[in-house]
């Protein structure tokens, strides 16, 4: 899966180096706010988001409900995208699903920010010791295949915690270490620059010069990083769930939903079931990466659009 | 550096490879014909005349009459493990596979009743065994089969490095124990009286003797001085494993596809197909692979055989299976050192609650709706093709009543007392049933389960599912793991009929921990010479009454029975099955 | 530089160590063990299990486990598989081809494809074909692999027959002639699509804005105004400078393909080491699971060097490091 070792990170450092316009963050909205691809992009996501988190409210069926007399049926008034082989409303288990798999890419994308930034930082502001013990463990943690070492690891914690956490945490775990790298070197980058040198030399506290003066200038990496992430997350989470590996089968995820196609007469007969989660899951990746491609447009104080 | 030979370069493989890409699909498609004998089976051919034309014979009428030649696919859906050897091979599929070159000394009729088919036998005991081997029997390889080919297999069985799961099949004979330990050279239990004669001597008179004792031969001259611990890997085990079957093994892709070429010697008579290749499918690509003629054969899941009903190209055979679903419940805690229950579970103990939770599944839509009907419900623990099943009439039928079930639970004092809407045990304390099944990627299990919570849900019985991981979950329940209450499994019964090692009070794999002294004693009469002779209508007495109890007392709910399906083309003839899997692959042929 | 090159290799050593510890623990926390829900009637009993378990050292203390794992590890004794009953030397060695040809496939159409839309993109910024480039591009980073697979067996292998959806080979050919090489070639071919068009957006869009940057260049400005021809600007002093950065990622497509293969071998049922790997979890095979653990680890690791030297080799300012 196309996640963790992103390409483009190597390769753009150097030419998204923040600049210090006057007020860069207004000006990156008005770039923002004029490019329409990402502008719809962003009113796809929240209206399904919006309705994926008011599931509940929406519609009445039980989700997980098996009901026998009403399995397989095609789209009809009474069921707007078909029923499944349990007998569960498409639609209801698509709006769910989003709640699950965008709250699984949420949650995984925050806990991989959280850490990966942490120990970023710290490794990139102290140096010396700290720095060669933490980036060595993150390489550790980087040698190893995500999606091996995931399959692993949910398989082992499968029995003993339940539910979603378990996904989230083995994705998080072994997620962060990108991000930690990327940060670190952004934040040694900065570090050289005088007026970081003056903050220390005046006695600033190291989380102080970090939270006040670093991080706010690597944020915009950070930022274009975490779409990056959200995207890779959403797919890791369905493809896992694909592959049997994922959430619990009795949670409704477009992944779960998609593993229904392994079944023949699913994937030949019952396309209802199936082609929704699918579309839906590409339109949300194609829409994160175009909000991701915009913000990195509209950071990037090089491009007048 | 040349840049432009570069792009060139690569744009002459592109090109290259596309044109190869179509070169080989002519290939396959334009050489089946004219090719008589060798008809290829490329997954990318799209139909299946090519090769249907492939024989020689030039009949213009389909006909049902055995014909000569052509090559049949066969797929299983399945990853074989690749042990092509009876002596040691573990999981169904393989037995499959090698159920094309083998033969063993007996088989099964329609009834289960071993017949003679290597051997004939005579006793007059049922402790003492006298086998006579056909003559001229050949293996693959040109020997000929000789008892002592069989000794050999027995041997090796009993042998102390022995690694395979079947020493069981040995151990009743006299002195095996010892041969085992390696305190004897040879079983003493066996003696060869000719090439074509053999004696054996059980440990004790049982009326399992003969079916139980293992039946396949192994050629001691080819594996004439393989020690017994290299045999697993060894490539007569591995890719080129021989038998006294209709078909000789031919190419091997581990794992893949298997190839088996016709016995043009067997003892039976040569068969009709020229091939039979064997080709291990993903079970989603079933339905496609049969419907454009990709194979001819492949066992089919029950969820699709309505699917395969349909096809105008396919046959769907069903014929009954040896396989039962059950909801057990633990009554118990098993020491499996003491081999004994040590301890009573209070929870389900109540039979008119295991009663209600009986009558509140409504198995009829159940079955229809996860079996697609291929299924029929059963109410005691012995398929109904076996031949020791209880008649249908002495069996109590548990059907679906919600009310009666309510009225039980009322009675045993199962009632709602918080207001909740769900029903508290006798002491008022709040009732949630905990169930059972096992998870895979297989999204219907969990529907399947649910839909049994939501009947129990519906009478008032608060129920919680849980799915859990396939292999975790009969370690679980054989460990009798707190978390374990009410579980959801599938047994299947072979063609001995004796269920003890699931049913006997000391038994490890009697998982609902249910002790039963009279079924305890009716389960060792029926296996007792003393007591049944050789009569087996005595014997199927004794199981009856013993399912009557099974069914009285309710340790399991048992649910359905399974029918097996098969998709067979409409090109292949000759094919018959019944509760003992296929008639012998020497009479299918491929019609003209 | 080869200095460089060693301290790296060097470092590998206590990297690898670490990797087989965690191999290590992570198959004896799994749950369960081979025999694990082996429970038939009709064909084993639990004594032949309790045997077993005891026979194959399951009970023995943890550290004498890992010590003996560990050292036949290095001698190059993986094992024995507990599901196929070979050694996992054999059992991988059977299906390395498979996926090392799969891999091989997925490289060759990655590069293919990514220099021809590439190089055109490049060439041409902001043209109609431009803009389709980048759309297809979205939409291959978009979507799934494995919806990917399930839609191409679905439509090409079902629909239109036109290629095979599982196995590696067809069994009817002669092995080692070339009907073989194009049967398996000819099996790899959907599988090795999908997993190729995986790194195909990253490649297309990186060499599609480094073609643009370089051609605003001091020295492509020089060679314009020298009159060199546009083609051959093009082709020879901008290719060479953009595929530089390129050779790079190779250590990243062998990551790629070490995480797309198991998805891919899964779907088109191809017998590779990713199927393996889901077929060890499953079926608690540990000889097996613990020794691609490792691998897959080792290659990772490998691909990590490679990326490394090689940027070492373009960038001589990284060996100070």
């Amino acid at each position: 899966m196309e996640v963790v070792h992103n390409k483009d990170t190597q390769t753009q450092s150097p030419t998204t180096k923040p600049s210090k316009s006057l007020s860069p963050w207004a000006m990156a909205r008005r770039k923002f706010m004029r490019n329409k691809l990402a502008m719809i992009s962003l009113v796809y996501l929240i209206i399904l988001s919006i309705l994926s988190f008011l599931a509940p409210f929406i519609t009445t069926a039980d989700v997980t409900l098996v009901n026998i007399g009403q399995m397989s049926l095609a789209p009809s008034a009474e069921h707007w995208f078909g029923t499944d082989t349990s007998g569960r409303d498409v639609f209801t288990r698509l709006l769910y699903g989003g709640r699950v798999s965008l709250f699984v890419g949420l949650s995984c994308t925050t806990i991989i920010l959280f850490i990966g930034t942490l120990v970023g930082s710290i490794a990139g502001y102290f140096g010396g010791t700290v720095d060669n013990l933490l980036m060595r463990f993150t390489d550790f943690m980087l040698n190893f295949p995500f999606l091996v070492f995931v399959i692993v690891l949910n398989a082992i914690l499968f029995g003993i915690v339940s539910g979603l956490w378990v996904l989230i945490g083995v994705l998080s775990i072994l997620g962060w270490g990108g991000v930690a790298r990327l940060v670190r070197s952004k934040i040694l980058a900065e570090k050289e620059n005088e007026y970081i040198l003056a903050a220390i030399s005046i006695g600033c506290k190291p989380s102080k010069v970090i939270m006040k003066h670093l991080l706010p200038n690597v944020l915009t990496t950070v930022i274009v990083q975490a779409t990056i992430l959200f995207a890779g997350m959403i797919v890791a989470e369905s493809g896992l769930s694909y592959l049997g590996f994922g959430v619990p089968q009795e949670v409704p995820s477009w992944g779960n939903m998609l593993s229904a196609s392994q079944q023949p007469n699913v994937l030949q007969n019952m396309p209802w079931v199936w082609v929704p989660p699918a579309l839906i899951l590409i339109m949300t990746i194609l829409s994160i990466n175009f909000i991701g491609e915009g913000i990195k447009e509209a950071l990037n104080p090089k491009s007048f659009r | 550096m040349k840049n432009k030979s570069f792009l060139w370069l690569m744009a002459m493989v592109l090109m290259l490879s596309l044109f190869l890409a179509a070169c080989n699909s002519e290939q396959t498609e334009g050489e089946t014909p004219g090719d008589g004998e060798k008809t290829s089976d490329n997954g990318g051919s799209d139909s299946d005349d090519s090769s249907d034309s492939g024989s020689d014979g030039s009949d213009d009428q389909a006909s049902d009459e055995p014909t000569q030649g052509g090559t049949l696919t066969y797929a299983i859906d399945s990853e074989p493990e690749g042990i092509l050897n009876m002596a040691f091979y573990g999981t169904a599929t393989d037995a499959e596979i090698m159920g094309f070159m083998v033969d063993g000394l007996y088989t099964f009729d329609e009834n289960l009743k071993a017949e003679p088919n290597l051997a004939t036998w005579e006793t007059e005991d049922n402790k003492t065994f006298t086998f006579k081997f056909e003559e001229g029997v050949k293996w693959h390889n040109g020997d000929e089969l000789i008892v002592d080919d069989w000794i050999f297999a027995l041997e090796t069985l009993a042998h102390p490095d022995y690694e395979g799961p079947r020493y069981a099949n040995v151990k009743t004979i006299e002195g095996a124990a010892a041969f085992h330990e390696g305190e004897a050279d040879s079983i003493s239990g066996i003696e060869k009286i000719s090439d074509y004669e053999v004696k054996v001597t059980f440990d004790k008179a049982r009326v399992n003797n003969l079916v139980n004792v293992w039946s396949y031969p192994m050629n001691k001259k080819r594996w004439e001085g393989v020690p017994v611990k290299d045999m697993l890997g060894h490539e007569f085990t591995r890719t080129k494993p021989i038998g006294t079957g209709p078909f000789k093994m031919g190419k091997v892709v581990p794992g893949e596809s298997y190839e088996f070429i016709a016995n043009e010697d067997y003892w039976k008579g040569a068969p009709n197909l020229d091939k039979i290749i064997v080709k291990v499918i993903d079970n989603k690509t079933v339905v496609g692979a049969l419907q454009n003629g990709d194979v001819d054969m492949v066992p089919v899941h029950p969820t699709l055989g309505k699917q395969v009903e349909k096809m105008e190209n396919v046959d769907l055979v069903t014929y009954p299976g040896l396989s039962y679903y059950y909801v057990g419940f633990k009554l118990g805690v098993f020491d499996n050192e003491q081999k004994k229950v040590v301890e009573e579970k209070e929870k389900y103990a109540n039979l008119k609650l295991r009663q209600a939770m009986y009558h509140a599944i409504n198995r009829e839509e159940w079955i229809e709706a996860f079996f697609q009907g291929y299924g029929s419900k059963v109410n005691g623990p012995v398929p109904s093709a076996h031949w020791i099943s209880a008649d249908e009439s002495e069996l109590k039928d548990y059907p679906y009543d919600p009310e009666k079930a309510k009225n039980l639970l009322d009675e045993a004092g199962y009632v709602d007392t918080n207001g909740d809407g769900f029903r508290e045990d006798p002491n008022g304390d709040e009732f949630v049933v905990k169930f059972s099944h096992y998870a895979s990627s297989n999204p219907t299990f969990e529907s399947r389960a649910k839909a049994l919570t939501q009947y129990w849900n519906q009478v008032g019985l608060q129920t919680e599912l849980q799915m859990i991981e396939a292999s975790l979950y009969y370690d679980k329940i054989e460990k009798d793991s707190d978390d374990i209450e009410v579980f959801y499994g599938g047994w299947s019964t072979g063609a001995d009929p004796d269920p003890s090692a699931l049913w006997k009070s000391d038994m490890l794999w009697n998982f609902p921990r249910w002790v039963n002294e009279e079924s305890d004693k009716l389960l060792e009469d029926a296996i007792d010479i003393e007591v049944v002779g050789t009569d087996s209508a005595k014997r199927k007495k004794l199981y009856s009454e013993w399912q009557q109890i099974v069914n009285q007392e309710l340790p399991m709910l048992f649910i359905t029975e399974l029918q097996e399906t098969q998709g067979v083309n409409k090109r292949v003839g000759g094919v018959e099955y019944d509760v003992s899997g296929s008639n012998n692959p020497n009479e299918w042929f491929i019609k003209q | 530089m080869l200095k460089y090159a060693l301290r790296r290799i060097l470092g590998m050593i206590p990297m690898l160590l670490l990797i087989s510890i965690v191999a290590f623990f992570l198959a004896l926390a799994m749950p369960g063990d081979s025999f694990s829900g082996e429970i038939d009637p009709n064909n084993t009993d639990p004594e032949y299990i309790e045997e077993m378990r005891e026979k194959l050292g399951y009970n023995d203390p943890i550290h004498e486990q890992y010590f003996r794992w560990v050292s036949n590890f290095v001698q190059g004794d993986f094992g024995k598989s507990t599901k196929y009953q070979i050694p996992v030397k054999d059992l991988i060695l059977q299906r390395l081809p498979n996926t090392v040809m799969l891999g091989v496939m997925a490289m060759f159409f990655t590069y293919i494809f990514a220099f021809s839309m590439g190089i055109y993109a490049g060439r041409h910024p902001h043209t109609k074909m431009d803009h389709f480039i980048g759309g297809f591009n979205y939409f291959l980073l978009a979507i799934p692999s494995y919806i990917a697979g399930v839609f191409a067996i679905y439509f090409f292998s079902f629909q239109l027959g036109w290629v095979p959806f599982s196995g590696s080979v067809d069994i009817a050919v002669e092995s080692g002639t070339l009907d073989y090489w194009l049967s398996r070639f000819y099996h790899a071919l959907m599988p090795s699509l999908i997993l190729g068009a995986l790194g195909t957006a990253t490649y297309t869009q990186f060499l599609r804005n480094d073609i643009i940057d370089n051609s605003q260049k001091d020295y492509v400005r020089t060679a314009r105004a020298k009159g060199t021809a546009d083609s051959k600007i093009y082709n020879s002093h901008i290719l060479r400078n953009s595929i530089i950065p390129i050779v790079t990622f190779l250590g990243f497509d062998i990551v790629q393909i070490v995480n797309g293969a198991l998805i891919t071998e899964a779907i088109f049922t191809y017998p590779g080491l990713g199927q393996l790997f889901l077929t060890s979890v499953n079926a608690q095979d540990y000889p097996t699971l613990m020794t691609l653990f490792v691998m897959f680890s080792f290659l990772v690791l490998l691909g990590n060097l490679i990326a490394d030297l090689l940027y070492g080799i373009v960038d001589p300012r990284i060996r100070v490091d």
